[in-house]
């Protein structure tokens, strides 16, 4: 299983199905921790064209916040988040009081670190579902923040996973708050050499 | 009006003046670009990798690793009609977007600036000027009219080079 375009149909729905489980779990301890309620999309588990990835959150010079931590243990892979500029000040605004933060060109220390905790929380929630699942525990470094064009961040994520082909296995999710749009990308990418491993403790190898 | 060429990750792309080449957020890969000035022709190269050695090179996209894709993009402003003794480099790109943690090192965009440089010299095309490094993403407009590459970075104005 080292060329992802070998991958089943039956296989990205089991990988759909262990990423909804994820996100479901990531979306509840969000609304625990800002204390809103969070709605989220269908996941989506697709084999994806590099030049395509960048165009599901606005295209390659948008820029928005990314928060990138590393997913560490037998199973390993890329977490990546990347929410919008407006998400992250409504965000910002809801955990620190007083916050007037407008842009998040130049963000401050504060900011960042409040930024990076949401990543932590999510990510550990998604992974600890995971490690439920696969019987197999995932663990997530500590964040690296940025906010930047969403195709620079994507690029340098992404980069040493193509060597062999210009596509990628990637889970999808993105959490919607139900008043106002409060959008959050979740991006889950299995190291290629983790992903039989992955396949089998969720029962689907071939 | 000149159109706008976007080039993808992996993707080459040539031209003649007045066409416009373009690459829209750049982060660790490297963007080489060669001109040949007295003609107006040009082209782009998005590299991601530093090196093709081991792989298989019957199967592999040439465009996406250093080594190869200097020699290919060389090779295709040839064929745009430009002369090789006038052929001009430069280079931008090879950030490290997220900085590196305990558990994490992210060097592929120096690795990729140190590979293009290396290969340029190999095949002697001189580097004209370079804006490489850095954690902060990029994205540049070539104008094959007069060889400008715009540089945008975010939060900051743009600057010629």
């Amino acid at each position: 299983m080292d060329n992802v375009l070998n991958i089943t149909r039956e296989q990205l729905d089991a990988l759909r199905e262990i990423g909804n489980i994820g996100s479901g779990n990531a979306a509840s301890a969000l609304a625990q921790f800002l204390n809103r309620k969070i709605d989220m999309s269908v996941p989506n588990a697709s084999i994806m064209d590099l030049n395509d990835i960048p165009n599901l959150v606005g295209g390659p010079d948008k820029a928005i916040l990314g928060i990138f931590l590393k997913i560490m243990g037998e199973i390993s892979g890329r977490f990546l988040l990347l929410i919008p500029e407006a998400t992250s000040i409504k965000i910002l605004k809801t955990l620190i009081p007083g916050c007037e933060t407008s842009t998040l060109v130049k963000m401050g220390e504060m900011e960042s670190s409040c930024m990076r905790e949401i990543g932590n929380i999510l990510a550990g929630a998604f992974l600890n579902a995971l490690s439920v699942i696969t019987q197999t525990p995932m663990l997530n470094s500590l964040p690296s923040i940025n906010f930047d064009y969403a195709g620079a961040m994507i690029d340098n994520v992404v980069a040493d996973m193509t060597a062999v082909s210009d596509k990628v296995l990637m889970m999808e999710t993105s959490f919607i708050e139900e008043q106002e749009d409060m959008r959050i990308h979740i991006f889950i990418l299995p190291a290629p050499d983790s992903l039989k491993l992955l396949l089998q403790k969720i029962g689907v190898a071939e | 009006m000149s159109t706008i060429i976007p080039v993808g990750m992996s993707q080459l792309k040539t031209g003649k003046s007045p066409t416009q080449l373009a690459v829209y957020g750049i982060g660790s890969c490297i963007i080489l670009s060669i001109y040949d000035a007295a003609r107006r022709i040009g082209g782009l190269a998005h590299i991601m990798l530093p090196d093709s050695t081991g792989m298989d090179t019957s199967n592999i996209n040439t465009i996406k690793f250093a080594d190869t894709a200097v020699p290919a993009l060389i090779e295709a402003v040839l064929d745009e009609g430009a002369l090789r003794v006038g052929l001009e480099a430069k280079i931008f790109g090879g950030s490290e977007m997220f900085p590196p943690t305990e558990d994490f090192s992210n060097t592929i965009g120096r690795e990729n600036t140190v590979a293009v440089k290396a290969a340029l010299k190999k095949h002697n095309i001189p580097l004209k000027c370079e804006d490489t490094g850095g954690t902060h993403g990029r994205s540049i407009e070539f104008d094959l009219s007069n060889g400008v590459v715009k540089v945008y970075i975010v939060g900051e104005s743009m600057r010629e080079l």
